[in-house]
C-alpha cells in the first residue's frame, strides 16, 4: 500500500504541469462534490425538522401567554407572571424565538379583544419586545429596520411615530413602504403627512397598498388633498387623483382642471378621467378648445368621458369623429350617438341601423 | 514550415474549444454568482410584501389571460376552471380555441354554459378569421370566461387574436394546459406597479415540471419526483435554468425570453410592436427581442423583469422522441430570432442587449451545440492521426464531467435554500442521482436534437412546431 501511494506521488512529481494542474482540479472538484453532498442531506435533515421546532416553541410560548393571562387580576402582576416575563424576555434574545414569541403574541391579540388584548400589549412591553424594536430602528441593515417597523405597526406602537417619520426618506423603498404602512394604518388620513415631505415616487403598487388600508376604515374626515395634487412629486400627484375619485373630492376641481396642463402624460389622463367621477361640467369646453394639440390617449379619455358628459349641443361636435381611425374613440363616438350599446362585458348591439353609419365596416362583429 | 502545419492547426483547434470551455464554464460561475445574490436579495425584499391587499383592491390593474388550445378536448375544460380560479380580483380569461379539429368548443359551450356574442375586436393585429365566433357564458360564475373560436393559425396568430380582443391593460400568455398557482398573477403584476423609474414591458416566471405531481380540480396537491429520467433531468435543468441563469440576467436586465408557458406582457407595447411574429417557431423568445429592440430604439427606460417563485406547473416530455421534438423546435426558434434580429448583435446603441444578451445567446446558446459537435469530430479526428494525449483528454472530461455535477449540486442547494419544493424524504438523493446521471443520459439528446434543429432549419424548412401529445395533469 505505501509502494503504491509512493509510487503515486513519484507519478505525480514527474508528470507534465498542465497534468499536475488537471490532478489537482479533479480532486478539488471532488472534494467540493462530497462536502456539498453532506451540507445537502444536512440542510435538508435542518429545513425538515425546523418546522418541528418552531411548532414546538409555539406551542410552549402559547400555553405560557394563556397561563400569564390566566395568572393574575386585572391590577397586579404576581410573582408566576414575574417568572413568566423573565422568562419570555430571556427567551426574546434569540432572534427566532422572538419571531415565534410576536408571532403567538399577534395570533392571540387578533382572536380576542378588551382586556385580555391590552394585557398582551402590555406583557409586549414587559419583555421588552418594545425596546428591543426600537433599537432595531438605528440598525444599518434595512431589513432590520423594515421588521421592526412592522412590528410596531402591528402592535400598534403610536409613540414610536417621531422615531419612524425620520426615517420616511429611506433609501431602501422596502423601509420607506413600511413607514408609510405605518402612518396609515395606525394615524389614518393625518398619517398621509408623509407625503408632504415624500422625495422619491409612490409606486403604483405602494398607493394601492395605502388606499386599501384606508378603505378599511369608515367615516373618517379626509384632509384638503390641494397641497398633494399641487405637489412637484408626480406621484403624490397621481395618489391624490385616486383619492379625489375614491372619496369624490369636488372641492379640488379647479386643481384637477389645472392638472390637465400637467407636464406628464399619465397625469393628464388620470385628471380627465376624472372628470366624469366628479361631475365638472366646464372641464368639456376646456378640453375641446385644444383636443387635437392634446396626444391619443388624452383624446381617446376625453371621448370617453364624453359617453357620460356630453349635451345635446356636443352631438355636431361629436358626430365628425365617426369615422375616427382610433378604434376606441369610435366606439365612444357611436356609444353617444346611440348607434350601439355596449354592455361592462364588451358585447355590444346595435341600436340603430341608421344609413349613413356602416356599423360593421368600423366594429368586427364575432357573430 | 510545412512541416510544421499540421502541428499549427492542431494548436489552433486546441486554442478555439479550450477557449469556448473555459469561456463557457466562466460565463456560467459569473451568472450563478450574481443569481445567487439577486436571489438573496428578492427573497428579503419578497418577505415584506402582502399580496392580500391588491387582491382586493378595485384599481388594481385588470389583466386578460390568454390561452390558446388546439385539440386540447382531453383537459380544456378542466383547465379552463384552474385558469378561473385565480385569486386575482381584477382579470379574464380569453381561451382561442385556434381551429381545434375536435370537440373542445362543444365541451367548453356545454360546461360553462357559453352562448355567442356580438363582441367588440380591434384588430390591430392581423390574423386567421373567426370560425363561430366569440363566446360568453350565461352563467354569472364564469363571467370572467371569453371563448374565441377561429380558423387555425398556429399559436402565435391565437396570441395576436387574444391582443386584439382582450380590452385590460395587461396580458398573461400561457399555454392552456399550464397549471397557474392562485398567486400567480399577483406576483407577476407587482413589478409592472412598483417600478417608478423605467418601465416594465413583461415579466415572466419561473415554470416548473408537474409531471407525477398529484393535481386535482385545477390545484396542485403534492409534488412528487417522476421516475422517468428524461423528466427528472429536465427538472434539474429547468432548476439551473431558472435558479441559476434567468436570475442574474434578470439583474443585468439581460433576459431575451419569457417562457411561452407563462409570461406577462405590457399590453400597449406588445401591440406597438406588431404582437406575436407568426412566421417563427420561437415566438415567446422573438417577440421579447423585439420589444426590446423597440424600448431600444424610442430610447426609453425599460425592463424584462422576472420572478423567480414556482408560479406555473406544466407537463414535459416524457418520451426522446417528444423531447428532441421539442429541443428542435427551440433551437430553430433560436436561430430565426437571433437571425432576424442581426441588428442588434455587438451592436453598441443597443446597450446591455446589444453587446451582452445578444453575443451570450449567440455563442453559448446558438453556437454552443455546433462548438459541442465540432470539438467531437476533432477529437475523433485526433484519435484517427494518432495525435491524441490520452492522459490529457481523460483529465478534461473528468474535469467537465465534475463541472456539470457540481453545478447541479448547487442548483439542487439554490433550490432548498429558496423553494424547498421536493420536500419528501429520498427526493434529495434522487437529485443528487440525476446530477450524476443527466450528463449522460440526457445531455446526448439535447445535443442531437440542437443539430437536428439546425439541420431542419437550413434543409427542411417545411417542418414546423412539431407535435406534443398531451397526457393531461389532471391523469397523474
Amino acid at each position: 500500500m505505501l509502494e503504491f501511494l509512493q509510487n503515486s506521488i513519484d507519478t505525480f512529481n514527474n508528470s507534465h504541469p498542465i497534468i499536475q494542474s488537471c490532478i489537482y482540479w479533479t480532486l478539488i472538484l471532488i472534494v467540493s462534490i462530497i462536502t456539498l453532498i453532506f451540507y445537502l442531506k444536512n440542510l435538508r435533515y435542518k429545513l425538515r425538522i425546523k418546522g418541528r421546532i418552531e411548532a414546538t416553541y409555539q406551542k410552549k410560548y402559547e400555553s405560557d401567554l394563556i397561563e400569564y393571562l390566566y395568572a393574575g387580576d386585572d391590577i397586579n402582576i404576581n410573582e408566576q407572571q414575574k417568572q413568566i416575563i423573565k422568562y419570555l424576555k430571556k427567551c426574546a434574545e434569540n432572534g427566532l424565538k422572538r419571531k415565534i414569541i410576536i408571532n403567538t403574541f399577534l395570533r392571540l391579540k387578533d382572536d380576542i379583544s378588551g382586556e385580555t388584548a391590552d394585557a398582551i400589549q402590555n406583557l409586549y412591553y414587559q419583555t421588552g419586545l418594545l425596546d428591543s424594536a426600537t433599537t432595531r430602528l438605528k440598525s444599518k441593515k434595512w431589513n432590520t429596520v423594515a421588521r421592526a417597523i412592522r412590528e410596531l405597526t402591528q402592535f400598534e406602537i403610536k409613540e414610536a411615530h417621531d422615531d419612524i417619520i425620520q426615517l420616511i426618506n429611506h433609501p431602501k423603498k422596502e423601509v420607506r413602504n413600511e413607514i408609510q404602512k405605518y402612518l396609515v394604518k395606525l394615524f389614518r388620513f393625518d398619517g398621509l403627512e408623509f407625503l408632504d415631505v415624500l422625495e422619491s415616487e409612490l409606486s403604483e403598487w405602494d398607493q394601492i397598498q395605502l388606499l386599501e388600508i384606508l378603505n378599511k376604515f369608515n367615516n373618517l374626515h379626509i384632509p384638503d388633498i390641494g397641497n398633494w395634487l399641487r405637489s412637484t412629486n408626480q406621484s403624490v400627484v397621481s395618489f391624490a387623483l385616486k383619492l379625489a375619485k375614491i372619496y369624490k373630492q369636488f372641492d379640488a376641481k379647479d386643481d384637477i382642471i389645472t392638472l390637465f396642463n400637467h407636464p406628464n402624460t399619465e397625469i393628464r389622463v388620470e385628471a380627465i378621467n376624472l372628470v366624469t367621477q366628479l361631475g365638472i361640467f366646464e372641464a368639456v369646453e376646456i378640453l375641446k378648445k385644444d383636443l387635437f394639440d392634446r396626444n391619443l390617449d388624452e383624446q381617446i379619455a376625453f371621448f370617453k368621458m364624453m359617453e357620460e358628459m356630453s349635451m345635446p349641443d356636443d352631438l355636431a361636435f361629436i358626430e365628425e369623429h365617426v369615422q375616427h381611425e382610433n378604434f376606441y374613440i369610435r366606439i365612444s363616438v357611436m356609444k353617444i350617438m346611440n348607434l350601439i350599446t355596449v354592455d361592462s362585458n364588451n358585447t355590444f348591439t346595435i341600436n340603430n341601423a341608421d344609413q349613413n353609419y356602416i356599423i360593421d365596416k368600423n366594429l368586427t362583429i364575432a357573430s | 514550415m510545412i512541416s510544421n502545419f499540421p502541428q499549427l492547426l492542431i494548436d489552433i483547434f486546441d486554442f478555439i474549444f479550450f477557449g469556448f470551455a473555459i469561456a463557457a464554464i466562466s460565463s456560467y460561475i459569473i451568472l450563478a454568482i450574481i443569481s445567487a445574490f439577486e436571489t438573496v436579495n428578492y427573497m428579503k425584499k419578497n418577505s415584506f410584501v402582502n399580496y392580500t391587499e391588491i387582491l382586493s383592491s378595485s384599481i388594481s390593474p385588470s389583466i386578460s389571460i390568454i390561452a390558446p388550445a388546439y385539440n386540447e378536448s382531453l383537459n380544456i375544460v378542466e383547465n379552463v376552471r384552474s385558469l378561473l380560479s385565480n385569486h386575482y380580483v381584477n382579470y379574464d380569461v380569453i381561451i382561442i380555441n385556434d381551429g381545434s379539429k375536435d370537440d373542445s368548443l362543444e365541451k367548453l359551450i356545454a360546461a360553462y354554459d357559453l352562448v355567442k356574442v356580438d363582441y367588440l375586436i380591434n384588430n390591430q393585429i392581423a390574423t386567421k378569421p373567426l370560425r363561430k365566433g366569440v363566446f360568453k357564458s350565461t352563467n354569472p360564475a364564469f363571467e370572467k370566461l371569453i371563448v374565441v373560436d377561429k380558423e387555425n393559425g398556429g399559436k402565435a396568430d391565437a396570441l395576436n387574436f387574444g391582443l386584439n380582443i382582450s380590452s385590460n391593460k395587461y396580458v398573461a400568455c400561457i399555454d392552456v394546459d399550464c397549471l397557474l398557482l392562485e398567486d400567480a398573477l399577483q406576483k407577476m403584476i407587482k413589478p409592472f406597479l412598483e417600478s417608478t423609474n423605467e418601465k416594465v414591458i413583461a415579466a415572466g416566471g419561473v415554470i416548473r415540471i408537474a409531471n407525477s405531481c398529484k393535481i386535482k380540480d385545477g390545484k396542485l396537491l403534492d409534488i412528487n419526483f417522476p421516475k422517468n429520467r428524461i423528466l427528472r433531468g429536465q427538472i434539474l435543468e429547468y432548476l439551473r435554468a431558472f435558479l441559476l441563469g434567468r436570475m442574474a440576467w434578470s439583474k443585468l436586465n439581460g433576459l431575451l425570453v419569457i417562457s411561452g408557458a407563462f409570461g406577462l406582457f405590457d399590453k400597449k407595447i406588445a401591440l406597438e410592436v406588431g404582437g406575436y411574429d407568426t412566421k417563427t417557431v420561437g415566438e415567446d423568445m422573438e417577440i421579447i427581442v423585439r420589444m426590446r429592440r423597440y424600448m431600444e430604439e424610442q430610447k426609453v427606460k425599460y425592463r424584462v423583469a422576472y420572478i423567480p417563485d414556482p408560479l406555473c406547473w406544466t407537463e414535459a416530455p416524457d418520451s426522446y422522441k417528444i423531447f428532441i421534438s421539442q429541443r428542435n423546435r427551440w433551437t430553430r426558434g433560436t436561430i430565426e430570432t437571433l437571425k432576424k434580429h442581426r441588428k442588434i448583435g455587438f451592436n453598441p446603441k443597443y446597450n446591455s442587449l446589444g453587446i451582452l444578451s445578444y453575443p451570450y445567446w449567440f455563442f453559448f446558446e446558438r453556437l454552443a451545440p455546433i462548438m459541442e459537435i465540432m470539438g467531437l469530430a476533432y477529437f475523433a479526428l485526433l484519435i484517427v492521426t494518432n495525435n491524441v494525449i490520452w492522459s490529457y483528454a481523460l483529465f478534461f472530461l473528468i474535469i467537465a464531467y465534475l463541472f456539470t455535477v457540481l453545478f447541479s449540486i448547487i442548483t439542487i442547494i439554490a433550490e432548498e435554500l429558496t423553494y424547498h419544493q421536493y420536500t419528501k424524504k429520498g427526493m434529495g438523493l434522487q437529485l443528487i442521482k440525476t446530477a450524476f446521471t443527466e450528463p449522460i443520459l440526457n445531455h446526448p439528446f439535447i445535443l442531437y436534437a440542437a443539430l437536428k434543429g439546425n439541420f431542419d432549419y437550413y434543409f427542411n424548412k417545411s417542418i414546423k412546431w412539431g407535435e406534443m401529445t398531451r397526457k393531461g395533469m389532471s391523469n397523474n
